[in-house]
Formats: C-alpha cells, sequence, structure tokens
C-alpha cells in the first residue's frame, strides 16, 4: 500500500535521506523509527505530497507521489508532529470544516463530524472550542481530522509525543481500531515500547538511511539474539550475589550475566526455558524475589541499529 | 445561469466562512467596528463642527458644508481602510503557518488558488462589513445636500477597489513570508507606498511633465501615477462633477515622458476609472503571485519537477 524506493532528499549540504526504501502491505501498521534528525518526517512529508524527492519513487496505493499528488491526497490522512488548532471554533465545526476542505458533501459533513467525534470519544465535547481542549484531546480530534475523508492510508507523526500515559494509551488503542477498520497506518515515534505492541512491521531509519525493516518479530529476532530475564534476590549482600552469579552462568542456555547493582539480567537463547532457571537458582538456595522479562527488546534493536558502528549492521 | 453558479461557487470556500465565523466570535470584531465608526463619526462631526462656526450663512451654505463634510469624511475612511486592510490581510497565510495548520491545509483539496481566495476575501468581508456600517454616517450628510448620488457610489467604489488591492497585496507577503510580523511591516510599506507614496511621486512626475510641455497653473495635467492614485481620484470625483477625462494616448505619451504635441487617440478615461483599473491589476498579480507561493508548498506533479527512479541498494 505504501513504497518507498531509493528516495533521496537534500537539504542544502545535508543529506536527509539517502536510498531510503521500504514498504507496507495493506492493513498492516507500520512503525517507522529513528532518532531525531534521522530522516522520519522527511520521508513523511514526501509521502503526504508536501516536499518532493530529490530522486527516487515514493507512491501510495500504486500512485507515485509526484505523477499525481491531488489523487495521493484522497488516499492519505495525515497528521503532522506539530500542528496547531484553530481558535474560537468547536470540535464539531473544526472537522466540518475540513471535511469540507476535503470535498464531503455539505449534507453529509456533519454527520460525519459527529461520527468521528464518537470515535476519537470526544463526541461530548463536541461544542466545547478547540483551544480548551487538552493535549491529549487535541491529539485525538487531529487524528480524527485526518480522518474526515475516510483515507485508506494514514501517516502519523509522533502521535503521542507530549501525551501522558493516560492519553498515550488512548491514542494506542485509537490506532488499533483503526487497523481494525482496515487502514494501513505509518506511524513515527520515539515511545519504543507502545510501538512494539501497536506495530505489525517496523522500520529503523538512522542517518538518512534505513537500517532495517520488515514484520516486527523477524526485525527483533534478527537484530537481538535473545530474550532478557531480570533476576532480583531476596538478599543482595556479595556473597549471595556472587553465588547467585556464579550459579547463573553454570546454567546452560544462558548466554551472558550482567550485574545491575541489586539485580541480575541475563541474556538467554529464543528456546529457553525459563522456569527451569528459576528451579535451578532455588536449588542453589538462592531466594528469588522476582523473575520477569526485560520489556523493550525493540528499544535495544533500536539502541543496536542506530549506535556507533551501526553501519555495519546494515 | 452557469457564470452566476461559478461567482457563488468562488464564495462557497470553507476558508472564508471558518475565518469569518472564528472572526466574528473575537471581541475584536465588535471592538474595530465600533472603533472605526466612532473615529469617523468623530471626524465627521468635528469638520461639521467647523464648518458651521466659519460658514456664512446664505442659501448655498448648507450645499457647502455638506459636500465638506462628505469630502473629509470620504478621504478619512479612505485612510482607515488603508490601515485597517493590512491588519487584517497580512496574517492571512503567515498566521497559518505559525498556528501550524498550513500544511494540513495543503493536503486538502482545496487549491492554491482557493486557499488565496478564501483568505483575502475572508479579510476582506469584514472590511466591507465596516463600510456597510459606515454608510448611515454618510447617509446623513445628504441632508445637508452638495452631493450626488454618482459621487457618493464612486466614493464606495473607489474605496472597495483600494481596500481589495491593499488587501490582496497583503495576501501575497503573507503567502511569501514566514512569520506575520515581516508581512505586516512590509503590506503597511506597500499600502503606504500604494495610496500616499503614489500620490507624491505622481505630483512630481506631474510637474516634471507639465516643466517638458512648457504647460503651468491650472494647466497641469496629471502624470499616469498620479491618475492611478485613489487619493487623486477621489479628489476629482469630489471636486470636480464633469470629472477630468484625459485620453489613454495620453497617458502613455505622460507614462513614457515623450515630448511633442499632446496626443488625443484612444478613448479617454476619467482619474476614478484608471485608479479602480489599476489597482484591480495590482489585486490581480498579487492573487497571482501568492498563488504560485502557495503551490510552491506542495510537491509538484511529475511533469513539473521529475522524479528519476534508481535501482535500490
Amino acid at each position: 500500500m505504501i513504497s518507498v524506493e531509493a528516495l533521496r532528499k537534500r537539504f542544502g549540504r545535508q543529506q536527509a535521506l539517502e536510498d531510503v526504501s521500504f514498504s507496507v502491505p495493506k492493513g498492516e501498521i507500520f512503525g517507522f523509527v529513528g532518532p531525531n534528525g534521522a530522516g522520519k518526517t522527511t520521508t513523511i512529508r514526501i509521502l503526504a505530497t508536501l516536499a518532493p524527492a530529490d530522486s527516487g519513487l515514493a507512491s501510495i496505493g500504486g500512485i507515485p507521489v509526484g505523477d499525481d499528488p491531488a489523487a495521493v491526497r484522497e488516499l492519505v490522512g495525515y497528521m503532522p508532529d506539530f500542528f496547531g488548532v484553530y481558535d474560537r471554533l468547536t470540535a464539531s465545526e473544526y472537522l466540518e470544516f475540513y471535511a469540507a476542505c476535503h470535498g464531503v458533501a455539505r449534507n453529509r459533513r456533519r454527520r460525519v463530524a459527529l461520527e468521528l467525534l464518537e470515535l476519537v470519544d470526544l463526541a461530548d465535547r463536541r461544542d466545547t472550542q478547540v483551544d480548551t481542549l487538552s493535549r491529549g484531546m487535541k491529539q485525538r480530534l487531529c487524528l480524527a481530522r485526518s480522518l474526515v475523508h475516510d483515507p485508506k492510508v494514514l501517516l502519523l507523526d509522533e502521535p503521542a509525543s507530549g501525551l501522558d500515559p493516560r492519553a498515550r494509551v488512548e491514542m494506542r488503542e485509537l490506532v488499533k481500531e483503526l487497523r481494525r477498520m482496515g487502514k494501513t497506518i505509518l506511524v513515527s515515534s520515539h515511545i519504543l515500547p507502545e510501538l512494539e505492541e501497536l506495530c505489525t512491521w517496523v522500520g529503523f531509519i538512522d542517518r538518512g538511511r534505513m537500517v532495517a525493516v520488515g514484520p516486527m518479530e523477524q526485525v527483533r529476532n534478527r537484530v537481538v539474539s535473545g530474550r532478557r530475564l531480570r533476576i532480583e534476590l531476596v538478599e543482595a549482600d556479595e556473597d549471595t550475589m556472587v553465588r547467585a552469579e556464579q550459579a547463573l552462568h553454570d546454567r546452560e542456555g544462558v548466554l551472558a550475566v550482567d550485574r545491575m547493582g541489586d539485580h541480575f539480567e541475563v541474556t538467554v537463547g529464543d528456546d529457553f526455558e525459563d522456569d527451569e532457571l528459576l528451579a535451578h537458582l532455588v536449588h542453589s538456595k538462592l531466594r528469588v524475589k522476582s523473575f520477569s522479562a526485560v520489556a523493550g527488546d525493540l528499544a535495544e534493536a533500536f539502541m543496536r541499529l542506530t549506535g556507533p558502528g551501526e553501519d555495519d549492521l546494515a | 445561469m452557469k457564470r452566476v453558479l461559478g461567482l457563488v461557487s468562488g464564495f462557497d470556500n470553507p476558508l472564508i466562512i471558518k475565518d469569518g465565523v472564528s472572526r466574528m466570535r473575537s471581541w475584536r470584531a465588535p471592538l474595530g467596528i465600533t472603533l472605526y465608526l466612532g473615529l469617523l463619526g468623530a471626524f465627521g462631526y468635528a469638520i461639521f463642527t467647523i464648518q458651521v462656526l466659519t460658514a456664512q450663512y446664505n442659501s448655498s451654505a448648507s450645499a457647502a458644508i455638506g459636500g465638506e463634510v462628505f469630502a473629509a469624511m470620504a478621504f478619512f475612511q479612505l485612510a482607515l481602510i488603508s490601515l485597517f486592510a493590512p491588519a487584517l490581510a497580512a496574517g492571512s497565510i503567515s498566521g497559518e503557518r505559525e498556528r501550524q495548520t498550513f500544511d494540513v491545509l495543503l493536503v486538502s483539496r482545496v487549491s492554491a488558488f482557493g486557499i488565496v481566495w478564501g483568505k483575502l476575501i475572508a479579510s476582506l468581508a469584514y472590511l466591507l462589513l465596516i463600510i456597510l456600517t459606515a454608510l448611515p454616517l454618510f447617509a446623513a450628510v445628504f441632508l445637508f445636500g452638495g452631493i450626488d448620488f454618482e459621487q457618493f457610489v464612486l466614493t464606495q467604489v473607489i474605496t472597495i477597489a483600494t481596500a481589495l488591492s491593499i488587501g490582496a497585496v497583503s495576501v501575497f507577503f503573507s503567502a511569501l513570508f514566514k512569520r506575520s510580523l515581516p508581512s505586516t511591516v512590509t503590506s503597511y510599506a506597500s499600502a503606504f507606498a500604494m495610496v500616499i507614496g503614489s500620490a507624491v511621486a505622481g505630483l512630481m512626475l506631474s510637474y516634471v511633465a507639465s516643466y517638458r510641455s512648457g504647460a503651468t497653473g491650472s494647466s497641469i495635467e496629471g502624470h499616469p501615477v498620479l491618475f492611478g492614485n485613489p487619493l487623486f481620484a477621489l479628489y476629482i470625483v469630489l471636486g470636480s462633477p464633469s470629472g477630468a477625462p484625459v485620453h489613454v494616448g495620453r497617458l502613455l505619451q505622460l507614462l513614457v515622458l515623450s515630448d511633442g504635441p499632446a496626443a488625443n487617440w484612444g478613448p479617454t478615461i476619467e482619474p476614478w476609472q484608471f485608479s479602480v483599473f489599476s489597482e484591480l491589476a495590482v489585486t490581480a498579480l498579487a492573487i497571482l503571485g501568492a498563488v504560485l507561493l502557495v503551490r510552491g508548498r506542495r510537491a509538484l506533479p511529475l511533469r513539473r519537477r521529475p522524479l528519476v527512479v534508481e535501482a535500490a541498494g
């Protein structure tokens, strides 16, 4: 549904995009990950027809962006990373205005606005002036705004930035709901644990180059060898910690043991049986306070791919 | 019928409605109208009082007072509109950028012309409302006589054309600059140049042209720059009921400062006609420039900016 081939873009002396290529199948949520200035927003702006590429081919729904921007705009709903709202318009009027801008028939605008407000859980705020809404509500309203013309593709640039945890969860659930509605979604974000739960595909970009792209599990497995477990003991005195470290090293299948102050982080193989390690620790007379998988494998992949020497990994 | 529908569809622009609703809900809207009417009314009353105190009472005194008050108010209205127009239009597009709503507009179906046109009409709608609300003040002067209906209509036409041209130039600068401050400053500078600057320059050029042709005193002819000036047009409309028609050939001759006998070819044109025509031409150019600037903010179709497809990897 979204296809980018060898995209290049230069701003003055800075090469913003260097042969960026990826594709997103229909109905998938693509997490576009990269540090600040990596080229995420530039790529999204090219896909949204807001900036021309120097070379390469970007297409949405099989239509090259450079060939027919107007047709692409019909297919795309765009939510920028920074956006403002109009003063002195109610939430409903705000959506009706954009519905009019997208050519929605006059007699349907009100209904479309109310349906979208319902979708983003702002129906009770339809007569509230948009500049008085909270940031989370504005984000949801902006997402609703990007849906007024029922686009097949959504380009969401950092939709959860600056939101509190509750608003982030609401935004995440909303994006999932949109996927269930059949939308293909490209979402960029720095909040990696959320992307990990949300996205089915992922692409890492660093300094204008794609360093990894593909289905989420595939990329994670390729980049991160093994899983990490966090183990905390009831007693954390030096003797116990040394004994525990030795016990962990002795266990077959344990790839690495890192002592992190009062607890351990252990790297194990993908097919490692966690309960056997727990049993091994108990047999070694070690009192385990907590035993859990370390979340954020995507974060680790991100760090590995965008850290020093990432070009070798690409 | 098609023309009527086309005209109506030109005003069926979401930006006009949105900006109109947004502006009229602001406290600034009634304040602006109150300020405008207050200033115009106070100025008109002051001129009326001075005229009454200094007038010699005879049969024509009432008409003279009416004519003087109307003329003073018409010039004052032109000055006020020249001040209001940049304030309303100079932030129209740059304001969208500053508010970070411009990109979202660009990814909609609204064309570049639709954006520029919508912004211009939304700004002018408020100016037209202001002019409309001032009509009763002007109408009151009719009680004294001294002004005929044609002069009244032409005064409003010149004022509206001036508002339109200054508004369009301000929208152009609003599309040119990313920030509203430089846009506002250049818009005011342009308004000053269009109203005051062109009057001064036109007067100087008229004297130069007259000196070259040996004319003196009341026979000094208006240079095209002066001829296109709204203040001069207003001065002629209010001061000379018969107008001051000049052949187009003579205007062109004066424009290139060519010597020789006065050309008398081409149709005759009056200052108000030339002024309105010039302002409409400036408006068209400013709209065209603004449309091109807004279009440049979007990725252009392939035929204008070729994308070179390179082999991946």
